[in-house]
């Protein structure tokens, strides 16, 4: 594979500095290459054969002047603010319906084209063991900087849109999302994926949030109906002290994801809450990694993880709960439970507890099964065919995740998009 | 509506039911009673299209084959099996539930489907006259219910569903008297000249509140007796050692 580096470079009027971070990490990932089974973290993702097979030859994404996105793809009946990313671009952000003095929104690239503001986020290109945060810190080009000062509660949601076009066809595009969110503050975040066409893509996202004391962050993922694209997605969350970080992901959509939440409770009573549901397809391949890390005594995790796989899908749940020696009163806990409803699916689950402290709470549970024969016939006795018998107990199933969100609108928005997939697959 | 002749059903090679003859005319009400292990089960199970069974012999279902029905098509023409054991199923809200069992009946039916108001206007209704709580409607489908509560969902279900053949199994097993009642006010609502029962149960007591036009005793797969209903009285004082299989 050859990405072009140079081409890319040139093509760039980066500063020296910059310049220099992208080509130090592109060596390294040149050096690496795309992640293997033979990594620990990668034993169920094969990202290296799975680029190889499915994509002739990646390029990395070149501007297209005068991006138009299509209106008609923005969440109706839904009042929100917006961010639009098209093709990984910043195109425009609306926030009609917040204090415009307590938001401040920037595009990365303004940032990366002036000196003294990128001092300020040059930590965040550190060196990582993962080759893919390499390749984004050297072939990033855009993304978005969000700062809410301390004391703000948004009165609306924000929707991060993240729409793809056919100019992405055969490109890797790389991101990177900054969050971060004052003492007090309080933001309902929807990340959310489309792309109209089948287009063949890989998008590498990178997200650091910040949550300061008393902040509330509730981010939901929506990956609804994307058939083609690849992603490798990862986040890095900061919470301070009574803080709350949110996570719902419904992952429906793309051939392939792999997406990794890290999140370090860093100051005591702060918790992290990361749910959510698999519903595959095909051949699709999605992979949920977290890694909780209670860094401080008094904080609390949960994370309830439900999947169904049918036709020759592959489903992997990797979740880590690592605590501190000295988080003590640590709450943990982790549940995840698949349903596998053909012969070919799989589903990978992998639960870790790594606890050094001796006053904790954690616990853990992992089933895989199938749907029971005795609730088929129930349903089916009464009138139900084999068919809505099957989508009542998946929808069931899946539901119990769903009714963990908190937020009135954005369950109502996600049980419609989940009702339709339902509705489109084959049981 | 229901004939059943020269039924033998195995399961394992183990022989549950043995030339069992019953024919059931519209209106009617028969129980069939029986010792552990005789087989009352099995004929719910073989009734409702439950697999796993070695069936021989014929089930005709208002003149047509019933083997031969698929499981669903056999609720939609009519017939229901109140579960002795009610499954619990995870997540399925039991108004959607019933919703869509009852929409996808009225449609074979050829009835109008009804809309989410008209479905709780008929749902308050029914539970009202069963005294049920409406709360554990809004439940996920039996989980977390008492037995009395599941059994009383079965019934509220028969009443809203208005099958033509019902088959009650042991559905007054487990049950308080206040709750036996309410089942009894279930069926005894129902009654009908187009509609019948098959009360398969182990106690004489249910009958204290339905008055069955038969009892049938059931002995090692086949029925040894049949009489009205003061032979279940006969059966409570002697016990079914007395009745032996010809």
């Amino acid at each position: 594979m050859n990405l072009k580096f140079e081409e890319f470079q040139k093509s760039n009027s980066d500063f020296k500095e910059l310049n220099k971070l992208r080509v130090k990490n592109f060596k390294k990932f040149e050096t690496l290459g795309f992640p293997t089974k033979k990594q620990e973290h990668w034993k169920y993702t094969d990202l290296k054969t799975i680029i190889n097979n499915n994509f002739e030859e990646l390029q990395i994404y070149k501007d297209v002047k005068k991006l138009k996105f299509n209106t008609k793809l923005l969440i109706k009946n839904f009042e929100h603010n917006s961010v639009i990313l098209l093709n990984g671009n910043f195109i425009e952000s609306n926030f009609n319906f917040e204090d415009k003095k307590k938001v401040s929104i920037k595009s990365l690239r303004s940032v990366l084209e002036n000196k003294n503001d990128f001092e300020k986020i040059k930590t965040y290109f550190d060196d990582d063991q993962n080759s893919l945060i390499s390749l984004n810190h050297a072939l990033v080009n855009d993304g978005v900087i969000l700062q809410v000062e301390d004391d703000y509660t948004f009165i609306k949601p924000l929707v991060i849109y993240n729409f793809f076009d056919e100019t992405a066809e055969e490109k890797i595009i790389n991101n990177k999302v900054f969050i971060s969110l004052g003492n007090n503050s309080n933001l309902s975040l929807v990340d959310f994926y489309k792309c109209e066409n089948s287009i063949k893509y890989f998008n590498n996202t990178i997200n650091n949030y910040t949550i300061k004391k008393n902040a509330i962050l509730k981010k939901f993922t929506i990956n609804a109906d994307l058939d083609k694209s690849y992603y490798y997605n990862s986040t890095k969350v900061k919470s301070y002290s009574n803080s709350v970080f949110e996570n719902f992901i419904l992952s429906l959509g793309p051939n392939l994801i792999k997406n990794e939440i890290h999140c370090n409770l860093l100051e005591d009573f702060s918790s992290c809450f990361i749910n959510g549901v698999m519903l595959l397809n095909g051949d699709q391949h999605h992979e949920l990694k977290t890694n909780v890390n209670h860094k401080y005594e008094n904080c609390k995790s949960s994370q309830l993880i439900k999947s169904v796989l049918l036709d020759k899908s592959n489903g992997t749940y990797q979740g880590k709960i690592y605590v501190d020696k000295s988080a003590q009163k640590t709450n943990g806990y982790q549940l995840s439970k698949a349903l596998i409803l053909s012969e070919k699916s799989e589903f990978n689950s992998k639960p870790e507890l790594e606890i050094y402290a001796d006053d904790v709470k954690c616990s853990h549970g992992s089933t895989i099964g199938n749907i029971d024969e005795n609730s088929i016939f129930y349903l089916m006795s009464r009138g139900l065919t084999k068919d809505q018998a099957n989508k009542m107990i998946v929808e069931g199933f899946l539901n119990e995740a769903i009714q963990t969100i908190t937020e009135p609108d954005i369950k109502l928005l996600i049980s419609q998009l989940f009702r339709e997939r339902i509705n489109k697959v084959n049981l | 509506m229901l004939n059943i002749s020269n039924l033998s059903a195995s399961i394992d090679d183990k022989n549950i039911l043995r030339n069992f003859n019953l024919k059931i005319k519209p209106g009617e009400v028969h129980t069939i009673m029986g010792p552990n292990g005789s087989g009352k089960s099995t004929l719910a199970n073989i009734l409702s299209g439950r697999k796993g069974y070695k069936v021989e012999g014929q089930v005709f279902y208002e003149g047509k084959n019933l083997l031969e029905i698929p499981i669903e098509e056999r609720a939609q023409k009519g017939i229901f099996l109140a579960f002795q054991y009610p499954t619990e199923i995870p997540g399925v809200n039991t108004n959607n539930f019933l919703k869509t069992s009852l929409n996808t009946i009225r449609k074979f039916r050829g009835l109008k489907e009804l809309d989410s108001l008209e479905f709780l206007k008929l749902v308050k209704e029914k539970s009202k006259n069963l005294k049920i709580e409406e709360k554990i409607l809004s439940r996920q489908l039996n989980v977390g219910f008492s037995g009395g509560e599941k059994k009383k969902n079965e019934i509220l279900q028969m009443t809203i569903l208005e099958p033509k053949l019902v088959i009650l199994d042991e559905t007054d097993s487990g049950l308080d008297i206040d709750a036996l009642r309410i089942v009894s006010e279930g069926v005894n609502s129902l009654r009908s000249a187009n509609r019948s029962f098959l009360i398969i149960t182990h106690y004489q007591r249910l009958l204290d509140y339905i008055k069955p036009d038969f009892v049938h005793v059931l002995v090692n797969g086949k029925i040894a007796k049949t009489g009205s209903s003061n032979l279940a009285q006969e059966l409570e004082k002697d016990g079914y050692e007395n009745v032996t299989t010809e």
